[in-house]
């Protein structure tokens, strides 16, 4: 999603009105509840918060113009990897195979076999339509963020397509928007 | 609040910008080499050994050079009044003597991000891989020695450090004097003092 993404596709950028923002910190502290305890110094409410819209449905919340967030659509607000390189226990997390690592680097899509193989991980609980931490054999750190097409038991039941969604990974142009200003 | 999680500090490679384990799968694993070895050294042991044998190479070209260089084109050209000489450092390596001066510039990368690069250490006597470990602590931040563009060892640090900089080198190497660094401001040097 991100792998062309520049400031030319960032349409507009809004601070958002108090009731917006509650109801965006709600929903984050609602899907993430690790981010809980630290959510005031990540989104502190003194700091306003700024909603930027951007081609293909897309919004990146940002604060002091460091994006922090990304949604599609009505979906759910996912971290970047930045910032979930900080937190990295936020997010229910899958592993892909040493192999797939390329692929998903070049934004691929995350193909069932790459984490059903020895190299790969699931944990059974992760849902499909859910947003996962995408982390590789081997490796200490997320290399990209999925949105789950399956749930982890289909994944290992049907072993075959695209398992997992990838929307954003290192190196693609969200990645290296550290800031936006 | 005392479940309150401490962020990680990740630290990400100043040459692809990605987690250093992740450096083999950039777009040039070749470039982060340098970086890698001097902080990352566990992250890749065949690196190390793979340097080791180059280094041994390069310390043999150097020494071919002076010896080429000092008898033709050098001295000539250039209009130093300077009497070349070699100085032997404390590292024990002979080197030519070359205009004593600390170089740094800011440059862009990738539209927004920005490296500090500082050149001419060595010439004071400092060893550069030190250096750069001291810079990347003191400003938090990566740093590396890298091949610059005249095929000589600069030292990158991320991000715009170039305010704060002059202070620490003078500090923490006193034989460095303010007075020889320059900044490079939009192409033009400019003393720093
Ligand atoms: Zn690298």
């Amino acid at each position: 999603m991100f792998k062309k993404f520049s400031f030319e596709d960032v349409s507009a950028q809004n601070q958002v009105k108090a009731s917006v923002q509650r109801k965006i910190r709600q929903s984050i502290a609602e899907e993430y509840p690790g981010l809980e305890p630290v959510l005031d110094d990540i989104l502190p409410k003194k700091s306003p918060l700024i909603v930027a819209k951007c081609q293909n449905h897309l919004n990146l919340v940002l604060v002091n113009n460091v994006p922090l967030f990304f949604s599609v659509r009505d979906g759910p607000y996912m971290p970047t990897l930045r910032l979930l390189h900080q937190y990295p226990n936020i997010m229910k997390k899958l592993q892909v195979d040493r192999g797939a690592i390329r692929f998903v680097l070049s934004g691929a899509n995350i193909m069932c076999p790459g984490l059903t193989s020895p190299g790969g991980a699931l944990d059974e609980e992760v849902e499909a339509e859910s947003p996962v931490a995408v982390m590789a054999e081997g490796k200490q750190h997320a290399l990209a963020i999925g949105f789950t097409k399956m749930s982890a038991k289909d994944i290992k039941a049907i072993n075959k397509g695209i398992g997992v969604d990838n929307l954003h990974y290192l190196n693609d142009g969200l990645w290296k928007m550290e800031r936006l200003d | 609040m005392a479940d309150k999680p401490q962020p990680v500090r990740v630290v990400y490679c100043p040459v692809c910008s990605m987690p250093p384990e992740y450096c083999e799968f950039g777009p040039d694993f070749e470039k982060c080499k340098p970086w890698l070895i001097q902080n990352f050294p566990d992250l890749y042991p065949d690196l190390l050994k793979e340097t080791n044998e180059r280094d041994a190479d390069k310390v043999a070209d150097k020494l071919q050079v002076t010896g080429i260089s000092s008898g033709s084109s050098d001295g000539a050209a250039t209009s130093a009044p300077k009497q070349e000489e070699v100085k032997r450092l404390p590292g024990g390596k002979i080197k030519k003597k070359e205009k004593q001066e600390v170089v740094i510039e800011k440059v862009i990368r990738n539209k927004r991000k920005c490296i500090t690069t500082v050149k001419g250490l060595e010439l004071f006597g400092v060893k550069l891989s030190d250096a750069s470990k001291k810079l990347g602590k003191k400003f938090a931040t990566g740093a590396s020695v890298v091949k610059g563009p005249t095929e000589k060892d600069q030292i990158d640090v991320q991000g715009d450090i170039s305010y704060d900089i002059v202070e620490f080198i003078t500090d923490t190497w006193p034989d460095v004097p303010e007075s020889a660094i320059y900044f490079i401001e939009d192409g033009k040097k400019v003393p720093a003092a």
